[in-house]
């Protein structure tokens, strides 16, 4: 019982507390609504500290036991950054120049870097996509190309005309496939949603 | 009780209720065994996905998203988790290596759970090793991304399984497991990531399609009464769109009056 009715009872109340405080938004309703909130704060912080354990056991293994030399270094590359990291958060806060200094100078360039790698990875799968084998494929290269056209301001100086088409598709054809889409998207939550909270759902229990 | 429903709220309050009412009736007749799901070919090269891995002997990906359960995303993370349970359940039973890195703190104890039940249930609970195969790597996007990469890159899986929330590091998982040779099933509810899905994996699971997944995978008659549920509700979505661009377009504002209500 403790371990699928209870929950199960948790979820409904919980879930019922979101509804009402979105459509009877009273002072009692809020201020449940923000104490839920805060304790699944709480307990998400509580998680945060299971993960740390479970960096700490891989890259420990993994250090001790990798065969390549290199493995064993990024591993405990990683585990010392780990604790450098948490330890300069946790005493001076993270606002503090130390702090900002690891993040601004360590986090923010590698992470910059991975996001501007992205343009490498959607050019190689524009490649595999634009190629004019089907007719689907060959309308799609099309379509494309004259969005590439509408967005680059060579284009547009040429021929303004590029823009207003890449215009008309965007707002026709694209947001008429995409508001298809997202209503769906829309009721397939809304049901499952529902689903959850009469207990009928209970992939989120860790068990099925 | 209505008048503290604030402006905008009323429609969308009883729509909520109907659709409540609507959704159980669907699940009482789904009971009685009165529907049926349509092929969803995605779903189903899953097994074929596991398959390749067992005959190549190289592991399955399995990756649910950074979502968690505290955001918007939280319904896709759910279908992600219903996948990874089927995964789980066939790599235990086919004898394949399942690797499903973890990014949210909060999901990981319970993806935990499943893949366990679904070794435990195949009597080969002493084959998991939870900490290397569902490893947590990062709760931040692009650190999580790259050490997904690396983790393609040096492990080369047979195939890749990706359901659920993704943002701008669906391209480069997609990207990346295709350059290695990976069989994948992907499937999202974010639309912007939809083409890049659509563009590098072998089948893709479009927007509400993943929520189905569990009913269709599970075959439960409950859940699969709901998905008829879902069918009347986009029934009605396109009758409304339909007659309220009519309306609107002979000046009559009916339809969009009693919504925005």
């Amino acid at each position: 019982m403790y371990k699928r009715e209870i929950p199960l009872l948790i979820t409904f109340l919980s879930g019922m507390v979101a509804v009402l405080e979105y459509y009877f938004p009273t002072d009692a309703t809020k201020n449940a609504f923000t104490v839920l909130k805060n304790w699944g704060i709480v307990i998400a912080a509580f998680a945060l500290g299971f993960g740390a354990v479970n960096l700490f056991i891989v890259y420990g293994r993994r250090f001790r036991k990798a065969p390549n030399p290199v493995d064993r270094v990024f591993s405990i590359w990683l585990l010392v950054l780990l604790v450098i990291t948490a330890l300069v958060g946790v005493s001076l806060s993270s606002a503090s120049d130390q702090y900002q200094w690891i993040y601004n100078s360590i986090y923010l360039p590698l992470g910059a870097t991975m996001y501007a790698s992205l343009c490498f990875y959607m050019t190689a799968g524009a490649y595999k996509v634009l190629r004019a084998k089907t007719l689907d494929s060959t309308l799609l290269l099309i379509t494309a190309f004259l969005v590439i056209l509408g967005n680059t301001p060579l284009s547009a100086a040429i021929w303004k005309g590029f823009f207003s088409w890449r215009m008309w598709i965007f707002d026709v054809i694209v947001s008429g496939a995409y508001r298809g889409i997202r209503i769906g998207v829309g009721i397939g939550s809304i049901v499952l949603g529902i689903r959850t909270l009469l207990g009928m759902e209970t992939g989120y229990l860790g068990r099925r | 009780m209505v008048w503290l429903i604030p402006e905008g709220r009323l429609t969308p309050f009883i729509t909520l209720i109907l659709m409540w009412i609507i959704t159980l009736i669907s699940i009482y007749y789904g009971k009685k065994g009165k529907f049926s799901v349509r092929r969803i070919p995605g779903l189903d090269k899953i097994e074929e996905a596991v398959g390749r891995a067992v005959e190549m002997g190289k592991p399955i990906f399995d990756i649910i998203g950074m979502g968690s359960f505290t955001s918007v995303y939280a319904p896709q993370t759910v279908a992600g988790l219903s996948v990874l349970g089927y995964v789980s359940k066939l790599c235990a039973e086919k004898g394949a290596k399942l690797i499903a890195p973890q990014a949210a703190v909060d999901v990981m104890p319970v993806a935990v759970e499943i893949v366990r039940q679904s070794y435990a249930e195949a009597g080969k609970l002493d084959e998991l090793d939870v900490d290397e195969q569902l490893p947590y790597l990062s709760g931040t996007q692009f650190a999580w991304a790259s050490g997904i990469i690396g983790m393609a890159a040096r492990l080369k899986p047979a195939a890749n399984v990706m359901i659920g929330p993704f943002w701008a590091e669906s391209m480069m998982f997609a990207e990346t497991f295709a350059r290695v040779g990976a069989y994948q099933v992907a499937g999202t509810a974010r639309l912007y990531q939809l083409p890049f899905f659509a563009a590098v994996a072998d089948y893709v699971l479009i927007g509400e399609e993943i929520f189905a997944a569990d009913a269709y995978l599970t075959k439960d008659p409950v859940k699969i009464g709901s998905l008829f549920s879902q069918d009347v509700y986009k029934l009605i979505a396109i009758l409304l769109s339909v007659i309220g661009a009519i309306l609107s377009t002979a000046g009559v504002k009916v339809i969009v009056d009693v919504l925005s209500k």
